[in-house]
């Protein structure tokens, strides 16, 4: 932080679009209060900004108004973004925070704009990335792609997530409703996160009904989060329903915080079946919450969990039943995950994670 | 979940390995009793399948081009029924309204969408004309050449490939499979395999309910398989006649889908053994001839493996077992 003290310099931000409840959002919003708490000027530049941050953040095309010399950009890098293009034109020295993006194969079939909006995403980074003074990856994997595109100098850093909300007080009426769900006997297994092809809900379906056929035949899946992926979604409501699986399995659309944190208290496990990760905050947020993980190691996840979990290689639905049977009835592996569990998502959250984060930001500024 | 209080084993990260291990003993038992054959996984896919954009069926050309010819008129005449006594009326007069502005553009796009489409369709006149002349000089892919006498349960090789893969961290394929035999060994050594072989006449012939085992080619089949899916790879029989660029897709493939410190085992007859006189017709029939064994070790160096060669006893074959290096790997040391 001593890096930053009499430095005559700003680091603002730059993101696609500022949303609440969102891990970009939320990073971003506790990256622009560590910066200022380490005596830079902050703020943050987006293409769209939600309503309720109106406040919070300016138009990226309003950079000029604040501009001072010395400036220092960190682009929060989602998705495809016209702040890209803005700022190669700014030639500020940059920092890219690189949270990954859905590869556009995984929308092939599904989403066309998305597909175009994913591979623009990856044109922008291989332009950006050469630029940048320091990239800053949210796990070793994406640090590897970040590295792919050109970029000399990376290094991994924590995503500051608002962890704390799935402990917050829970929605009564959400946990009352999952409360008398519970008292009809059967696990409950969680989910959260968009339904979009690559986070592979359809897959968490095939396992819950080769669950349910094996092991419990009362078993419930929660899936949490909206959807940017219609098409998608509409075929996973078919296959549930297809699978006479419409009773045991809720979509409950985009939830508050307070919901979230029922969700969480009434899960019995976590289970992520994504065929993509950048990193996977809904992980952690399981193990803050102490509900034990069970997951596909695909992308960045066995590196976030690390250990705290049941990995699995692949989304096979008799591997994935037979992880759930033991992860639900095993006390030993419970015990065992919850405490690993929280061991990990302490060494991720926490006062310490932004001060890494203000710390590779100094040392590329002081360069 | 019980009332009492669960305690923490002594060594928690031993334990979630014990586990681990006893989930694939208990998937293999599953799958051994029938209580979840193959052929259902298979169905379920084929059901989600079903629900999915033409796309993502397969990207059949013909089927693409029905979906947009079907889908290139848009109607401006938006449908005007109600369940309210005014609705309806209201719905129409709004129709009216708009209908010069709405019919203009939903010309226009249908025209393009026409223009479009009539691309597309020249496009595919184009592709059928160009299928037909690569036909002629096309160089057929490699059949699947089996030599009686050395692909057998008890050949030398066999024990040597087991104890390769048996241990590997994920699920193990192994083609061409034939009847299973050498998945069933696999499987028998506390491995957890899988079979492909297009020879489905064979397949269809051997034990599914207990064994899983898939009546397609090896190439067709990786490209299913999600990327690091696979802890093993077990290839006998199908890459002795491969032409060069065949070879290399197949490995391409088997580089990305193989997890990190996962296992390729290749089993190769000899030069000498291809040409002989006793060998099966297939070989004749090949594009390609095998690799000498330290080709192969080369071939794969390169390729990011570490890669060894067994002569067999009387020359007429070996065995290269290679294991996918890796930097970073998500399975600990004693996974692998």
């Amino acid at each position: 932080m001593s890096a930053a003290a009499g430095r005559p310099v700003a680091v603002h931000q730059f993101i696609p679009a500022l949303n609440p409840h969102d891990a970009t959002g939320t990073h971003t919003l506790k990256l622009r209060d560590a910066l200022r708490a380490a005596g830079w000027r902050s703020e943050i530049f987006a293409e769209a900004i939600h309503d309720d941050l109106a406040s919070q953040a300016y138009k990226h095309w309003m950079y000029p108004e604040h501009a001072a010399e010395g400036d220092v950009a960190i682009y929060q890098f989602t998705t495809s973004s016209a702040v890209a293009g803005y700022l190669a034109e700014q030639g500020l020295p940059l920092i890219l925070d690189f949270h990954d993006f859905t590869a556009p194969e995984y929308f092939a079939g599904w989403e066309p704009r998305s597909v175009q909006r994913a591979a623009a995403a990856g044109e922008e980074l291989a332009l950006l990335a050469p630029q940048a003074v320091l990239g800053m990856a949210k796990s070793p994997f994406s640090e590897r792609q970040l590295r792919r595109a050109g970029c000399r100098r990376t290094v991994v850093v924590p995503v500051l997530a608002d962890y704390g909300r799935v402990t917050g007080a829970p929605d009564r009426r959400v946990a009352a409703e999952l409360a008398a769900l519970g008292e009809r006997g059967g696990a409950d297994i969680l989910f959260v996160g968009r339904i979009v092809p690559s986070k592979a809900q359809h897959d968490l379906v095939k396992a819950l009904w080769a669950y349910r056929r094996l092991y419990d035949a009362r078993a419930r899946l929660h899936l949490v989060g909206g959807t940017s992926s219609f098409e998608y979604a509409k075929a996973l409501q078919g296959y549930v329903d297809d699978l006479g699986l419409a009773a045991a399995v809720r979509i409950t659309g985009e939830v508050s915080d307070a919901a979230l944190a029922a969700h969480f208290a009434a899960a019995d496990v976590y289970l992520s079946l994504s065929a993509h990760e950048g990193f996977g905050v809904p992980l952690v947020e399981a193990m803050v919450a102490g509900v034990p993980v069970v997951t596909r190691g695909a992308g960045a996840v066995a590196e976030t969990v690390s250990g705290a979990a049941l990995v699995l290689a692949a989304a096979d639905p008799a591997y994935i039943a037979a992880a759930l049977h033991r992860a639900c009835t095993d006390d030993r592996l419970r015990t065992a995950l919850v405490a690993a569990g929280r061991r990990r998502a302490a060494e991720l959250s926490g006062g310490a994670a932004a001060a890494t984060l203000v710390d590779a930001v100094a040392g590329a500024v002081a360069r | 979940m019980s009332d009492t209080e669960p305690t923490l084993p002594a060594d928690p990260q031993a334990y979630v390995e014990q586990v681990m291990a006893e989930i694939a003993d208990e998937v293999r038992l599953r799958r051994a009793s029938g209580d979840l054959p193959p052929k259902l996984e298979r169905e379920l896919d084929e059901l989600f399948l079903a629900h999915s954009p033409v796309a993502g069926r397969g990207g059949d050309l013909g089927e693409a081009l029905r979906m947009v010819d079907a889908a290139t008129f848009i109607d401006p005449v938006v449908p005007v029924e109600s369940e309210r006594a005014a609705g309806a009326v209201v719905k129409k007069g709004m129709r009216s309204l708009l209908l010069w502005y709405v019919g203009w553009i939903t010309h226009q796009m249908s025209q393009s969408s026409s223009a479009v489409s009539r691309a597309l369709h020249i496009v595919d006149d184009r592709l059928g004309d160009l299928e037909r002349q690569v036909e002629v000089q096309r160089i057929p892919g490699a059949k699947v050449v089996e030599f009686p006498a050395l692909h057998r349960p008890d050949a030398w090789w066999v024990e040597p490939a087991v104890a390769a893969v048996a241990k590997a961290p994920g699920r193990v394929l192994h083609a061409a499979c034939g009847d299973g035999w050498l998945v069933r060994r696999i499987d028998a050594a506390g491995g957890d395999a899988y079979g492909v072989d297009p020879r489905a006449h064979l397949v269809d012939a051997a034990e599914l309910g207990i064994l899983d085992l898939r009546g397609e080619g090896v190439a067709e089949h990786l490209r299913a398989v999600a990327a690091a899916g696979l802890g093993g790879v077990v290839l006998t029989g199908i890459v002795d006649g491969m032409a060069g660029g065949e070879r290399t897709q197949l490995l391409t493939a088997i580089a990305t889908r193989l997890a990190p410190g996962g296992a390729l085992v290749v089993h190769s007859v000899s030069r000498d053994a291809w040409e002989a006189a006793g060998a099966p017709p297939e070989a004749d029939l090949s594009p390609g001839r095998p690799l000498r064994a330290d080709t192969w070790c080369r071939l794969l160096g390169d390729s990011g493996y570490e890669a060894v060669a067994q002569p067999g006893p009387g020359g007429e074959d070996f065995l290269v077992t290679a294991v996918r290096s890796s930097i970073t790997t998500p399975y600990p040391p004693s996974e692998r």
